[in-house]
This record gives structure tokens, sequence and C-alpha cells, in this order.
């Protein structure tokens, strides 16, 4: 039987599942024939699970027994930053090549107890540093709409496999971009929730205060299908909080004014401040018609602070990156390589197993931490932080939605960036303040642009309150006629 | 601009051994990123430097020990890269007189 899977979503599957129209097993089948069909040319997965259809077999009993949910026997691919216990999760790093996950992360548990059928675990930028998967330590990930460039980061492998047809849906992790850039440059949809939302115990952390799991899948709604799935306080991680149902929203205020549709503020300003493409430009105006056209009103704001985000983003990252990198210590786990003493131990196995970003921002972060730059780096950038914040929440005073484009520009060239990191860096001006100020942020396919003769997608960003993932989902369907 | 002696120190601090090609290369790229998130320098700083995560607040939980099954402790124990019975070994660091 042929599955049409180009036009397949979560709710569709699950009815035909629960219909019989094929199970569980045929379905994840027609994926993995994907895979060995296309994942030569795009390397999206790292590995492939050989245990899925046996998974897909005991989601069919759940099925059958009609103790299904809206996920069970839905097949998603799980980034390798998120533990699967007894699955290898290598953060796509040679440090933990061989490193055997322990427990299963809390999203994982979840997912386990709805029926979710785990394809294999997808590429990425090593410990989630990067914004190109072409800082994989396992080779780079590639754009399934022009195979020469980049599928974004840091979760590529996931939207690559979604874009793709080799899953259904898969688990990304967002730290600075790292859902929404690459869910952009494939022409998918990625979520990346209030922070605090999803619990990140077994998520492999890279900055803990800007990382979040989220969905990266083909329609707002499965994004919101899964989001549900995985929410929610969590005491394994101090972080969590209760989010998404719009009524917690921590800095809900008077929303709407009373009007029907939400609000959309756009920093006018900010976007003017040049080094946007040209074919982004134009797809934001029109995607700005658009919203007006459905009856939105738009407003214009300012976020003064913002052109600082990206030097705040930075060296916090690069802080909080030299702190948590210290514990691969070739002790516990990971990569082993023995040296003249025990200390040596430490210098010979962390050169072996980590990579050159993860060595650049382990050093710059230990030196914005030194005793005479603290002050002036890593004091003044949580600083500037807050006024981030306070910008972002006095927008939100008078609108409920802030739009911008997801990045500056459309997938770039696999090699292009790859040697200067500043304009590596420059990718993520759109993204990171959400992570910076912890609202949840929503990026969705709004045009193409044609570059040398292929057409490339662009991705438009939705930005909302804490906790109200249900406006950005509510719009997000509303944009795209879902 | 950064030196090869502070480079080292960094290093040495991290617990990395760099190759001559990395100083060279790290010197090069430190100075463009550092010049990049040098503009911090002109903001007007009147906020105090306690950052603010969104909306999470401090989370206290009881400072217990938590039982584990044997078979977690196996799992943990078998990703130690050397296990010598239910012990991660490590090399000697006391030397004997």
């Amino acid at each position: 039987m042929t599955i049409d899977l180009k036009n397949l979503t979560i709710a569709k599957a699950a009815e035909g599942l629960k219909k019989g129209s094929f199970t569980s097993v045929q379905l994840t089948q027609a994926y993995l024939d994907e895979i060995a069909k296309r994942d030569g040319d795009i390397h999206a997965y790292l590995e492939v699970f050989a245990d899925t259809l046996q998974s897909a077999e005991a989601a069919d009993i759940r099925i059958k027994n009609g103790t299904a949910g809206p996920l069970t026997g839905i097949p998603m691919a799980i980034k390798d930053n998120i533990l699967i216990q007894d699955k290898i999760a290598s953060s796509a790093s040679k440090m933990l090549e061989k490193y055997k996950a322990t427990y299963d992360a809390t999203v994982i548990a979840k997912l386990k107890k709805e029926g979710v059928v785990f394809i294999g675990r997808t590429n990425m930028d090593e410990f989630a540093m990067g914004g190109s998967t072409e800082n994989s330590a396992f080779g780079v990930t590639h754009n399934p709409h022009e195979t020469s460039r980049v599928a974004g980061g840091t979760s590529g492998g996931s939207a690559a496999a979604v874009a793709s047809n080799m899953t259904l849906a898969a688990l990304g992790s967002d730290t600075g971009g790292s859902i929404r850039q690459p869910a952009s440059f494939c022409g998918v949809v990625g979520l990346k929730p209030t922070y605090g939302a999803v619990s990140r115990y077994g998520l492999i952390a890279a900055v803990s205060s800007f990382d979040q799991i989220g969905p990266v899948t083909r329609t707002v709604a499965d994004a919101e299908i899964i989001f549900n799935a995985i929410k929610g306080r969590d005491t394994k991680d101090g972080t969590t909080i209760e989010s998404g149902d719009g009524k917690t929203a921590v800095t809900y205020l008077p929303s709407r004014m009373g009007k029907k549709k939400p609000i959309v503020g756009i920093p006018r300003s900010f976007l003017s401040m040049g080094g946007i493409d040209p074919d982004v430009k134009k797809s934001f105006e029109e995607s700005e018609k658009r919203f007006k056209d459905m009856g939105y009103e738009i407003r214009d704001i300012e976020l003064p602070s913002n052109q600082y985000a990206l030097p705040v983003y930075y060296i916090l990252n690069f802080a909080e990156v030299s702190s948590n990198m210290a514990r691969f210590d070739a002790v516990k786990y990971g990569l082993h390589v023995n040296g003249k003493d025990s200390i040596d131990d430490y210098f010979e196995s962390r050169r072996a197993g980590l990579g050159k970003e993860v060595i650049r921002r382990i050093l710059l972060g230990t030196y914005v931490l030194s005793s005479g730059y603290y002050d002036a780096y890593y004091n003044r950038a949580n600083a500037v932080r807050s006024m981030i914040t306070d910008d972002f929440l006095k927008a939100f005073e008078s609108v409920d939605i802030i739009a911008t484009p997801t990045t500056p520009s459309t997938a770039f060239k696999i090699g292009e960036k790859a040697s200067d990191p500043v304009a590596m860096y420059l990718e993520d001006i759109f993204t990171v303040t959400a992570n910076l100020t912890g609202l949840p942020a929503l990026s969705i396919p709004c045009g193409t642009a044609i570059k040398e003769g292929k057409s490339l997608p662009i991705g438009l960003q939705l930005t909302a309150r804490h906790g109200d993932e249900k406006t950005l989902f509510e719009a997000g369907k509303d944009f795209l006629g879902e | 601009m950064i030196t090869t002696t502070e480079l080292e120190h960094l290093a040495t601090l991290s617990r990395i051994k760099l190759t001559e090609e990395d100083k060279q290369s790290f010197q090069k790229e430190f100075d463009s990123i550092l010049g990049y998130v040098d503009q911090l320098k002109k903001v007007d700083v009147s906020m105090d430097a306690e950052g603010r995560v969104g909306a999470v607040k401090n989370v206290m939980r009881p400072d217990e020990a938590v039982t584990t099954s044997a078979e977690d402790r196996e799992r943990l124990l078998n990703a130690a890269p050397q296990r010598e019975g239910d012990f991660v070994a490590v090399k000697k660091i006391i030397a004997q007189d």
C-alpha cells in the first residue's frame, strides 16, 4: 500500500491508524523506505533504531485495544542530545560517540507513554553549538531543497528529516534559534516554547539559561499536539512552570484590547538596521499584508535594546558553555584517552573528544568569566539581558504577538560561513531574543526565494508573552490556513 | 589582542591541550569575536546585573538521598570508561614516599 506522506499530518495519521487505513508498522515502514532512498544525500540521521518496527507493533496493539492517544503509533525522530534509555546519545560529539543513555529524558518518558514510535536520532551541531549542522563530528546535514546548502542548525537533522518526509515529526532543542532557524531553512514549522514550559531533564545541556526542547513539524497543529504532550512541570527540572494554556501566561495582560484577533507588533526600526536579504524582506512585507487582510491589527513597536542582543547572547553562551562542558572529565562517562597521569587524562581526552567550535567557546567562556573581565563581560551582559527583556514586556502591553523574519537570509552554502565564526553568529540576530527573554517563539514557512535557480524556503517568526503558546498556535494556523 | 600566554593560561584552566596551529587560529578569531562583543561596553547600564530569565523563580528541594535500582546503578557504572567491580577506576593521584 502507499501512504501519501507528502500531505500527512499527525491528526490525519492518527485517524488513518484508528480507522485501520494503515497500521503503525506500515506507516513506520513507509518512513524507513524514504530514509533508505533519501538519507544518503541528506544525512539527517546519525542512527536509525533497529527496534523501530517493534515499537510500531506495540503501538498497533494499543490502537486495536482502543487505548490509543493522539500520538500512539506516530513516528518521530529525536535530536541526538535528548536521552533515550539504552540508546546512544552523542550530541554529535566524539566525546559521547559510544555513550548509551542511562535514563529517559522526561520528554521521552512522556512520549513513550503516548506510544510514539522513535525512528532514530538526528544530526546536529556538536553539543548544540553552531548554526548549520556543519559542526557535527559525524558529517554535515544537507538541505533537502538544495543539497549544496546547509539545513540550518543546530537541530538541522530534525528539520531536514521532517522536510524530506523521513519522519512525520521530530524533537529539537533551541538555545539561540536551533529549532526555528533550521525549520525556516527547510520550510517546516518549529516551536521554541516558553523557558520552563518543557522539562530539560535528560537534555544534554548547552546553555542552561537558554535551552528549551520543542517540536519540529509540518504543520502548526502538529506542533501544538506535541507541545501539549511534552509540556508541564517536572520535579526533575526546577525551572519548569505550568504553561501554554494562555490562562497561566505569566506576563498575561489585558490582551487584544477587546479585539477578536491578536494584535501584531512589528519592530520597524530594528528591521531597518540592514543586513536582511531583499527576498526575505519582501516576503516579510507580504506576510504583514496577509495578517492585515485577515483582520489582524498591525502596530509598530520599539525594541531599543535589541541591537545588543547578539553580543549579550554570545557572552552568556560562552560563559555557560565553559561551565557546562567542565563535566566531561573522562572518568564518569564519555571518551577516555590515556595521558601520563590523572590530570593529563583530562587534557588528552578533552582535546580528542571536543570539536573546534566547542573548544573555542570553552576558552572564550573561561576568558569572559575570569576575574579581571567578569564585570565588563558577564555582569554587563546579564544587565543588558534584563533591559532587552523589559523592552519586550513593555511592547506586550500594546500587542499580543511580535513578528520578524526568522533569519536574515535563506539557507547558505555549505562551507560559506564555516571559517568566519562572527559571520555565523550574525545569522542568529532574530532568534536569540526569545532565548534571552524566555519568551515562546514559533517559526512558520511564509514564502520562498529563488537562489541560483532553486526555490528556498523563508520563515516568519512570531513571538508571544511568557506562557502564551496558545496565541502563537492560533495565529500560526490562521496564517497558514490550517 | 589576546597574547599566547593568556591563551595558554585559558587552555590550562579549561584542561584542554592546544596545538600550535590551534593557538594561531584562536588568537585571530578571538580578536574578531571579542571585538564584536565589545560593543556592549558602550551601553549605558542602569539595571542591576542580576539576570532574570523569563518567569522563572528559585525552586528549593529537600536535600535527600534518592535510592536507585540495582539496574540503574549498573547502567551508570557501565558508562564509566574504566570500571573495576563496583568502582569507577582512575589513575593513582597520591605518590608513595
